[in-house]
């Protein structure tokens, strides 16, 4: 696919972009290893600051003390359960809700796209939707996390443009060819979409992954993600209390902080290339002739 | 058919001597008492279902809880929404008080107001009154003069931090241990004449652990953590009202005094940002500083990573300052339990209350929360505790390996602390230091009393609060660093403070005395 340019201009500015990308990935990549040396090194070396991007004093009981917390695993499978039932149900209602709406003939189109946008800026508010949640008997179930979120009015908005950038005419053959609209949107529309659908999984999955505070205040401590474990133990040890007694004020070693921050992070990280092949321009082309 | 005489006549028994001890709770007929319990989770000790103390306290009073296990940075939120909505509220919530939020709430009706059954409380008022802690247990009433929660109860406060020095380098450059604040100035100076690279004394979690600390020896509590909690004012402890504390003299000579450590480069310049515990134990574990303002417990965990040959660190009872020696004001009473309003309209409500004193407040139950069961976690030889191999030779100690393991002396269910009870749990150097403290005599003076606010008041207050304490941290900081002058600009930093109005904010809080 490369083409060559013999101009030198094209060249020098080639290899500038290439100079700039790899600055990019260096910074990003940089703190992550730093992390994953922190977790592998004895906390001996990391207090004499010895680490920087190699482990020093290799060792794995950091992974071994967060594998022996209690409810590490069930929050792990909790996180995982959220992520694909929120993501899957996600994708499907909001496909469902951006097809009718980049019809422009439909009446009321605008109106309802209208309502969308304004609640993308005024919101009922923390405790408002608590009440909402709890008296549609949601709290305490797991449907609390998958259902309430399950329309991002962003991803809606893109899906609705990229709905409405197809051509029409694939519809009409379709239409021609005998099919409904439900036909087209499960047969032309979606298959069609694959990139924006990736889009918009991946950022869905993201959301889902990381949500802690959702989790915190709709949900029992077993079903709770992993995210708010990560939390806690990341930020949550610095408690200096003023009662008289002696209060728990030792802090949790680096190395385990790191483990937990790496554990907690890499399987979504290692859902990006995965997600690469779909991300394909140039799936239209071809598709309508003459 | 004997055997089914038999039977009914045992059932009939035990159902006729359960209402006979109508105040006991283990004889409930129907299986065992089930309640819910929030519980805040600290990551350092995270909680176990399977802990010695949860299962022994369950079976002991044949009840049934239900832990929601909750992180500590969340908990606040989580209990503040079950408390504010009512819906999905738990039974019974551990760590809470009646500060801040809670107050509100408590005079809205959203929780029990606890001193209206004191009949049901026969443990925790036994305890009050054997710690002669009647008063200070008063002083937790709102303004409808009643109480909401049953604090957890201290009989001395502990010493558990302060001053904490490398003895190995008093010794080395022939220095006696400081005595007052004078002292430490010296021993500072030597250390960075010795030392030129380093900065001598640093602080653990930004300034606040140092000023919290400090700040009792001239006379004043200011600043985010102070003892008052109101940011600007102090307590006279003689005159027994507020003063403005942040434009007193006592608080210009202190900010002198640390703006002259600063000066000289014997301050961490970092100190005035956050100095996380991380980087707070490189810094000593290397040797860029040499003193430090902390607590007792983390000594060790410094010492084992520090490289540095004999590094040994020491704690040391507080300085004296122009007020005399003081450490950071302490409360006889802490955190404690309080019941969501729902609670109250259970059936049961009387056998939870019961229940819930028992567990935590009874002379075997407090005992057991703080020192285990005996036969497992420890052996009494005469009066003396002797533990258990495991937790004696367990290399975090005793105090921490009782925690992990057992879930002993954890501050979330552990109500009644004893002082010479808990020095067993730590070693003799630490209980020396403690007693040293208390021969000095009125080193931990008791927290300033919160004045009754209604609503309005409260609303006032807090509006003045806050420009007041964003002021006094920007002028402080500045003063401290040098980029204001002591001398030139206090008049300046005053006039600020008084239209700010911090006369009008003495004025409230000393009204609302009780």
């Amino acid at each position: 696919m490369r083409i060559r340019s013999s101009s030198f201009s094209t060249r020098a500015f080639d290899a500038f972009i290439l100079l700039v990308m790899l600055g990019v990935l260096f910074t990003c990549l940089v703190p992550f290893i730093y992390m994953v040396a922190l977790s592998l090194s004895s906390p001996k070396a990391i207090i004499n600051n010895q680490v920087s991007f190699w482990p020093v004093g290799f060792n794995i009981e950091a992974y071994k003390q967060i594998f022996s917390y209690p409810n590490f695993f069930q929050a792990y499978r909790n996180t995982i359960f959220y992520t694909v039932a929120g993501t899957a149900i996600a994708l499907v209602l909001t496909v469902m809700f951006a097809y009718p709406l980049s019809k422009p003939m439909l009446r009321g189109h605008g109106f309802i796209t209208k309502l969308v946008i304004f609640s993308m800026f005024f919101s009922g508010g923390l405790i408002p939707n608590y009440l909402l949640i709890s008296s549609l008997h949601l709290t305490q179930k797991v449907w609390a996390m998958l259902i309430p979120f399950a329309i991002n009015q962003f991803n809606l908005i893109i899906l609705i443009n990229f709905f409405k950038s197809m051509p029409a005419e694939l519809e009409e053959a379709a239409i021609i060819d005998g099919l409904d609209y439900a036909g087209i949107l499960v047969r032309i529309i979606v298959p069609l979409s694959t990139a924006a659908l990736a889009t918009i999984a991946l950022y869905t999955a993201v959301f889902f992954w990381n949500d802690w505070f959702n989790g915190l205040i709709y949900l029992k401590s077993k079903q709770f993600p992993v995210m708010l474990f990560l939390r806690n133990i990341v930020t949550g040890t610095s408690m200096v209390g003023d009662a008289a007694g002696a209060g728990d004020k030792t802090s949790i070693a680096i190395s385990i902080k790191s483990a937990v921050i790496i554990t907690s992070t890499l399987p979504i990280i290692v859902l990006y290339p995965f997600l690469q092949r779909y991300f394909v321009k140039g799936v239209l082309v071809g598709s309508i002739k003459g | 058919m004997k055997k089914v005489i038999l039977v009914c006549l045992l059932a009939l028994l035990t159902a006729f001597g359960s209402t006979l001890v109508a105040q006991g709770v283990q004889e409930s007929a129907k299986g065992p008492l089930k309640f819910s319990m929030y519980y805040s989770d600290n990551a350092t000790l995270p909680f176990k279902s399977d802990w010695l103390t949860v299962t022994e306290v369950q079976k002991r009073l044949n009840v049934d809880v239900e832990f929601e296990i909750i992180p500590i940075a969340d908990y606040q939120t989580k209990v503040s929404l079950a408390l504010n909505t009512g819906t999905n509220a738990p039974d019974v919530i551990l760590y809470q008080s009646t500060k801040g939020e809670n107050a509100a709430l408590a005079l809205n009706g959203a929780i029990v107001p606890i001193s209206d059954y004191a009949a049901w409380t026969p443990h925790f008022n036994a305890m009050v009154k054997k710690f002669g802690l009647e008063d200070n247990v008063n002083l937790l009433r709102l303004k409808d003069g009643k109480r909401y929660y049953m604090p957890s109860l201290f009989d001395v406060p502990f010493y558990d931090g302060g001053l904490i020095l490398r003895e190995d380098l008093l010794l080395k450059y022939g220095l006696s241990a400081p005595k007052t604040f004078d002292d430490l100035y010296n021993v500072l100076k030597v250390f960075k004449e010795k030392n030129p690279g380093s900065y001598p004394l640093t602080i653990l979690a930004g300034p606040r652990v140092l000023y919290r600390m400090t700040m009792p020896s001239w006379g004043i509590s200011l600043g985010k953590n102070g003892a008052s909690g109101t940011n600007t004012l102090s307590w006279d402890y003689t005159a027994k009202n507020f003063f403005a504390g942040a434009i007193s003299d006592q608080y210009k000579q202190y900010v002198t005094f640390f703006a002259k450590l600063y000066k000289e480069g014997l301050l961490d310049p970092e100190m005035a940002e956050p100095i996380d515990g991380d980087r707070w134990a490189q810094k000593l574990a290397t040797g860029k500083s040499m003193a430090t303002y902390a607590y007792y417990d983390q000594i060790g965990g410094v010492t084992r990573t520090s490289t540095i040959p004999g590094f040994k660190l020491q704690m040391y009872p507080s300085l004296a300052g122009p007020a005399g020696a003081h450490h950071q004001p302490k409360s006889k009473t802490g955190a404690g339990i309080l019941f969501p309003a729902a609670t109250a309209k259970r059936k049961d409500f009387e056998q939870i209350v019961r229940a819930v004193d028992e567990m935590f407040f009874s002379e075997e139950n407090s005992l057991m929360w703080c020192l285990g069961v005996e036969g497992i976690t420890y052996t009494k030889q005469g009066d003396k505790v002797v533990f258990a191999n495991d937790i004696l030779n367990a290399p975090e100690g005793i105090y921490k390996s009782m925690q992990i393991k057992y879930g002993c002396g954890s501050d979330v269910t552990q109500m009644i602390w004893v002082n010479a009870r808990e020095m067993t749990k730590y070693d003799a150097n630490y209980a020396a230091i403690n007693a040293a403290v208390e021969a000095i005599g009125d080193v931990i003076q008791a927290i300033p009393p919160t004045p009754m606010f209604d609503d309005k008041q409260a609303e006032q207050a807090g509006s003045l609060q806050t420009p007041l304490a964003d002021a006094f941290e920007r002028w402080n900081t500045a003063f401290l660093t040098g980029t204001k002058s002591i001398d030139k600009d206090w008049s300046a930093y005053v006039q600020e403070m008084k239209n700010l109005g911090i006369e009008k904010f003495v004025k409230i809080y000393n009204d609302n005395l009780q």
